[in-house]
C-alpha cells in the first residue's frame, strides 16, 4: 500500500544499533513489546476463562436442576477450610502486585521476598486442599461413578439422588484450578529466581506482570469456587 | 515432508539474493525457525498431508456408497471412515488451514511487520499442532473411532481408548489454534507500519482479526468440553453420562458451543481472500469496505449465538430451539452484505479471469447456495425433516468445500509466487478449476436432492430408489479428485520447474505485492513501509505497480520493470 | 487512563491503595461468610454472587491494574466475560425449559399416559375432522383419530 518507501522509517536501520538487551528485533520500541506482552496475555487470561466457563455452566445447570442434593453435599464441605483457603490466595495476590509494585521502583530484594511469600502461600493452599480431598476420599466421596458415602454425616448424602454429581462438579473444578495453582508456583518459582538474579529493573518487568496476571486470575476463580461450592 | 523443505530451499540456490528461502539451509534451520513465513510453509505442509489422507478417505467413503450393500468395504470399516474422515478434515485442516498457513505467511507482511508479535509462541504453535496430529494418528491406530467427529455422549463414551486419545487430540490442537489466535490479534492492535490506520488494513487482514476472536473466545470450550469427556470416560463423572444422572445434550451444547463457531473460524478468511482476489483482479476498489471488514466481525459474535440450530430434533426446550432459529436467520444479514459488496466491487472493474479470480467466481456460485440451505435448515420445522440428512451433508460441503476449500485453493493460488518465487502454469490451472467446479457440483448437488428425498447421512447402505443419485456423486467426487490431483500435480512441478515470478504478478495493491521482493527478505521489508493510502487504491494503478491488462499470464506482463527487487525501482519514480 | 501513555514510566499503584485493596478484600470475605450463616431465602446466591462479583472486580481493577491500562486490555476482559455470561443464558434457554412442549420425558411413563388419556377425552368427534375426500371413505370414520393421538 505504500507508494513513499523513500520516506520510510529510520528505525528499521537505526533500532539495530542502540537497543536494549530485553529487546527483541521485530519490535520497534520496549513500549511496543510490553504492551504486545500484556495484550497477549490478557488474550490468554480470557480462554482460561471460558476453559473455567464450561464448568460453571455445568455448576449452574445441575444446581438448577437438584437444589436440594447440592445444598445438602455442599453441606459437608468445611467452609472454614474454604474460607482460609480464600484468605491465603487474596494474600498470595496481594503479595505478587506488591511484588510488581517494587520492581517498578527498581527494589529488586522486596520484590523477590514478595514473590517468594506468594510462593509460601500457594503452597499453604495445596497443603489445605490435599486435607480436603483426602478427608472426602476417606469417607468413600468420589465422582458421582464410584460415589460410595459412608461413615458420620456422610450417609446422609447416600440417600439422596445428584448428590454424586456435586462431588463431580466439585473435584473437577478444584482439581482444575489446584493444577493452574500448581503450575503458578512453577512460573513464580523460576521468576522469582530471575529476579534474585536481577533480570529485571523498572525498564523491563514484563515477565513478573504477566505471571502476576496469570496469578490473580487464579484467585478469580476462587472467588467464585468459594461461595458456590461452600456457602451456598 | 523434509525432503520436500529442501526441495522448497533447493529451488531458489541460483539465485543470488538472499531471501527467506536460502538464507538459512539444512532440515534444522527449518525446525527451528522464528520465521512467519517459514513457519506458515511448515503448516502448508502439514495441512496439505491432511487434506490428502482426508480426501483419500473421502473417496473411499463415495466408492462404497456406489452401490446399496457391501462395495469395498464392511459396515464398521465404513464407520470409522467417515468419522476420521470428518475428524481430519475438520481439525487437522479446516480449522488451521487458512490462519495458520496464508494468515500465518501473509499476515504480518500486509502489516509491514517484520514478524508477528510472538515467533517463539508461533512456533510452539506448529509443534503443539503436529503433537496434536501425531496422537490423532495413534488413536486411528489403535482403531475402532466410529463415533463421527462430534463424539456425542453417550456413545462415544462406550467406545474405549481410542475415544479417549482422539479427544485428547483435540484438545491438544486447540491450543495450538489458540497460540495462532492470540498471535494474529496481537500483532493486528500493535505491529502496524506508521500510517496504517484500522481503515486501511486490508480484508484479509479484517477477516483474520475475526477469525481469531472466534478462536480465542470457542477454543478453550472444545478444551473443557474434552477434558470432561475423557473425565468421564475415567473418573465416571456424571455431567454426560445418562447412565450416572448426567445429561448428554448438555454434552452436544459444550461441544456446538465452540463447533458451531468453529465452522466461522473456518470460513471467515475465506471471505478475507475473496475479497482479496476480487479487488485484485477486478482492478477496483472494494465496494463497501467497511460495510465487509465489520459484517466479518458480525458474524464472528453472532456465529455464538446460534450453536443450538444443530439440536432442534435433540430433545432441547422448544424456548431455546426458537431463538437460536430467530438468530441463524440474521445471520444472513452480514453474509449477503459481503455477497452482494463483492458483486458490487466487479461491477465496471476491468475483470482478469486468472486461476484465483475463477477459484473466487466459483466461491461466490457455491457458497451462495450453502448460505441459502443453510437458511433453510435453519427453519425450525422443515428441519425435523431434513436433520440427519444428505441435504445437512450437502449444505456442509457446500458451505465449506464450495465456500472454505475454493477460497483457500484461490488464495494458494495468488499467493503462490509470493511464497514459492515460481508461478504455476496457468492452462493447467484453469483445467484444474473447471473439473473441481464440475466434480463438486456433481457430487454435492445430488446429495441434496437425496436428502430431500430422506437419504439419511451415516449409513452405509441404503434403498435401491436411491443408487442413481449415490452414483452420480460418485462419480462427481472423481472428477473433483481429478482436478485436486491435477492442482497437486502442477504445484509440485512449478516447485521445481515453474517459471521465476515477478515481485508482482498480479499488479495487486496491498504491501506484500508492492513493498516486497520476489521472494521475501527475511525481515521482510528493507526499510519499514510508510503507508498513505488505502488497501485497494488503485488510481495510479498503472503507473505505480502495473499489469492487470488481461494480456494472460501475469508473469510475462509484469517481468520486464519488477525483476529487481521491488522497492527500489518505485522510489526512483 | 492516559497514564500508562508516557515511555516506560508505567504507572505504579501505590502501596497504600494495594493494602486498602487487601484490607477491603479481607472484609468481604468475611462478610459473603457471615451472611452465609444466616438464611436469606431466595436471595442467598444472588448475595454470594454479588459479593464475589465485588471481589473480583477490586482484583482485576487494582491489582490487575486494569483501571490504569490501556483501554483496549479492558475491552478484550470484557468480551470475555459477555461471552461467559452468552455461555450460560443461552445453555440455560434449553435446560431451564427442557421439556416445555412435552416432546422428551421428563414426566414418567404413567404420567405420559394419563396426559395421552386425557388428551384422547377431550377428542373431538372424527365427523369434524374430516379434510380430505379420503376422509369421507367408506368407512365413515376417516382417520383423524389415529393421527391426533401423536400430538
Amino acid at each position: 500500500m505504500a507508494t513513499d518507501t523513500a520516506v520510510a522509517t529510520p528505525e528499521a536501520d537505526e533500532s539495530h544499533a542502540h537497543h536494549p538487551p530485553h529487546l527483541q528485533h521485530h519490535f520497534v520500541s520496549s513500549e511496543q513489546q510490553f504492551d504486545s506482552a500484556k495484550l497477549g496475555m490478557w488474550l490468554f487470561l480470557i480462554t482460561e476463562i471460558l476453559l473455567f466457563s464450561g464448568m460453571f455452566v455445568a455448576y449452574t445447570v445441575y444446581r438448577a436442576w437438584h437444589p436440594e442434593a447440592f445444598t445438602e453435599a455442599s453441606a459437608t464441605l468445611d467452609w472454614v477450610l474454604g474460607g482460609v483457603n480464600t484468605l491465603v490466595l487474596l494474600g498470595s495476590s496481594f503479595t505478587v502486585a506488591l511484588s510488581i509494585h517494587f520492581a517498578q521502583k527498581d527494589d529488586r530484594m522486596k520484590a523477590f521476598w514478595n514473590l517468594i511469600a506468594t510462593l509460601a502461600l500457594a503452597g499453604v493452599f495445596m497443603v489445605i486442599k490435599y486435607f480436603e480431598w483426602t478427608a472426602k476420599f476417606e469417607h468413600g466421596v468420589f465422582p458421582a461413578g464410584f460415589f460410595d458415602p459412608h461413615g458420620g454425616y456422610y450417609e446422609t448424602l447416600a440417600s439422596i439422588p445428584y448428590t454424586g454429581q456435586f462431588f463431580s462438579i466439585y473435584f473437577v473444578m478444584t482439581g482444575i484450578h489446584g493444577l493452574h495453582v500448581l503450575i503458578g508456583m512453577g512460573v513464580i518459582g523460576w521468576i522469582a529466581w530471575r529476579t534474585f538474579r536481577g533480570h529485571f529493573s523498572s525498564e523491563y518487568y514484563t515477565p513478573i506482570e504477566i505471571t502476576g496476571l496469570y496469578w490473580h486470575l487464579v484467585d478469580i476463580i476462587w472467588i467464585f469456587l468459594f461461595p458456590l461450592l461452600y456457602l451456598v | 515432508m523434509e525432503t520436500a523443505h529442501k526441495e522448497a530451499s533447493g529451488v531458489t540456490k541460483t539465485e543470488e539474493a538472499p531471501n527467506y528461502l536460502n538464507h538459512e539451509s539444512g532440515i534444522w534451520s527449518w525446525l527451528t525457525t522464528l520465521d512467519h513465513k517459514r513457519i506458515g510453509i511448515m503448516y502448508a505442509w502439514a495441512v496439505a498431508f491432511f487434506f490428502l489422507v482426508g480426501g483419500l478417505l473421502a473417496l473411499a467413503v463415495r466408492m462404497e456408497l456406489f452401490g446399496p450393500g457391501e462395495t469395498i468395504m464392511g459396515p464398521d470399516a465404513y464407520n470409522q471412515t467417515f468419522t476420521l474422515h470428518g475428524i481430519i478434515m475438520i481439525f487437522l485442516f479446516l480449522v488451521p488451514a487458512t490462519p495458520a498457513v496464508l494468515g500465518n505467511f501473509v499476515l504480518p507482511i500486509q502489516l509491514g511487520a517484520k514478524d508477528v508479535a510472538f515467533p517463539r509462541l508461533n512456533l510452539a504453535s506448529w509443534y503443539i499442532y503436529m503433537i496434536g496430529a501425531f496422537t490423532a494418528i495413534a488413536a486411528i491406530l489403535l482403531g475402532d473411532i466410529d463415533t463421527g467427529w462430534t463424539f456425542y455422549a453417550p456413545y462415544s463414551l462406550q467406545q474405549g481408548s481410542a475415544v479417549i486419545i482422539m479427544t485428547a487430540s483435540v484438545f491438544v490442537i486447540g491450543f495450538s489454534s489458540i497460540l495462532t489466535g492470540m498471535n494474529m490479534i496481537v500483532t493486528i492492535h500493535k505491529m502496524r507500519a506508521p500510517g496504517l490506520t484500522w481503515n486501511r488494513l486490508p480484508l484479509f487482514v479484517w477477516s483474520i482479526y475475526a477469525t481469531s476472536i472466534v478462536q480465542i473466545l470457542a477454543t478453550p470450550v472444545i478444551g473443557i468440553t474434552m477434558l470432561l469427556l475423557i473425565f468421564e470416560q475415567v473418573l465416571q463423572i456424571g455431567i454426560f453420562d445418562p447412565a450416572l444422572g448426567g445429561d448428554p445434550i448438555l454434552f452436544q451444547h459444550f461441544f456446538w458451543f465452540y463447533s458451531h463457531p468453529a465452522v466461522y473460524i473456518m470460513i471467515l478468511p475465506g471471505f478475507g481472500i475473496i475479497s482479496e482476489l476480487i479487488a485484485t483482479f477486478s482492478r477496483h476498489r472494494v465496494f463497501g469496505y467497511r460495510a465487509i471488514a465489520l459484517s466479518s466481525v458480525a458474524i464472528a459474535m453472532l456465529g455464538f449465538l446460534v450453536w443450538g440450530h444443530h439440536m432442534f430434533v435433540s430433545g432441547q426446550s422448544a424456548v431455546s430451539s426458537i431463538i437460536f432459529s430467530l438468530i441463524t436467520f440474521l445471520i444472513g444479514i452480514p453474509s449477503g452484505i459481503k455477497i452482494f459488496n463483492w458483486i458490487a466491487t466487479m461491477y465496471k472493474g476491468s475483470i482478469w479471469l486468472q486461476t484465483p479470480m475463477l477459484y473466487a467466481l466459483s466461491f461466490l456460485f457455491l457458497f451462495t447456495i450453502g448460505g441459502l440451505t443453510g437458511i433453510v435448515v435453519g427453519v425450525l420445522a422443515l428441519d425435523i425433516h431434513l436433520h440427519d440428512t444428505y441435504f445437512v451433508v450437502g449444505h456442509f460441503h457446500y458451505v465449506m468445500m464450495g465456500g472454505m476449500v475454493m477460497a483457500l485453493l484461490g488464495g494458494v493460488h495468488y499467493w503462490w509466487p509470493k511464497m514459492t518465487g515460481r508461478m504455476y502454469n496457468e492452462t493447467a490451472g484453469k483445467i484444474a478449476v473447471a473439473l473441481i467446479f464440475v466434480g463438486f457440483n456433481l457430487t454435492f448437488f445430488s446429495q441434496l436432492i437425496m436428502g430431500t428425498k430422506g437419504m439419511p447421512r451415516r449409513y452405509y447402505d441404503y434403498l435401491e430408489q436411491f443408487t442413481a443419485l449415490h452414483q452420480v456423486s460418485t462419480i462427481g467426487s472423481w472428477i473433483l479428485a481429478a482436478g485436486l490431483f491435477l492442482v497437486m500435480g502442477y504445484g509440485l512441478y512449478s516447485l521445481v520447474r515453474g517459471k521465476k515470478a515477478p515481485a508482482n504478478p498480479w499488479g495487486a495493491a496491498t504491501l506484500e505485492w508492492t513493498n516486497v521482493a520476489a521472494i521475501p527478505d527475511p525481515h521482510n521489508f528493507k526499510r519499514t513501509p510508510l503507508v498513505t493510502r488505502g488497501p485497494y487504491d488503485f488510481h495510479l494503478a498503472d503507473e505505480v505497480f502495473g499489469g492487470g491488462d488481461g494480456a494472460g499470464d501475469g508473469a510475462a506482463v509484469r517481468a520486464p520493470d519488477a525483476a529487481p527487487p521491488a522497492p527500489e525501482p518505485k522510489t526512483a519514480q | 487512563m492516559a497514564h500508562s501513555d508516557g515511555h516506560a514510566d508505567h504507572h505504579i499503584i501505590p502501596f497504600k491503595t494495594l493494602a486498602n485493596v487487601f484490607g477491603a478484600l479481607v472484609v468481604l470475605t468475611v462478610l459473603t461468610v457471615a451472611v452465609a450463616q444466616v438464611d436469606l431465602g431466595p436471595l442467598e446466591i444472588p448475595v454470594a454472587l454479588g459479593i464475589a462479583i465485588a471481589k473480583s472486580a477490586l482484583v482485576v481493577m487494582f491489582f490487575m491494574a486494569l483501571k490504569y491500562d490501556k483501554p483496549v486490555n479492558s475491552m478484550v476482559f470484557t468480551v470475555g466475560t459477555v461471552f461467559v455470561v452468552v455461555f450460560l443464558v443461552f445453555t440455560l434457554f434449553d435446560t431451564a425449559f427442557r421439556g416445555d412442549i412435552g416432546n422428551v420425558g421428563v414426566q414418567t411413563i404413567e404420567e405420559e399416559e394419563a396426559e395421552l388419556e386425557r388428551l384422547r377425552e377431550r377428542e373431538p368427534d372424527p365427523e369434524q375432522l374430516r379434510v380430505t375426500p379420503s376422509d369421507y371413505g367408506q368407512d365413515g370414520t376417516g382417520t383423524g383419530s389415529e393421527d391426533m393421538n401423536d400430538q
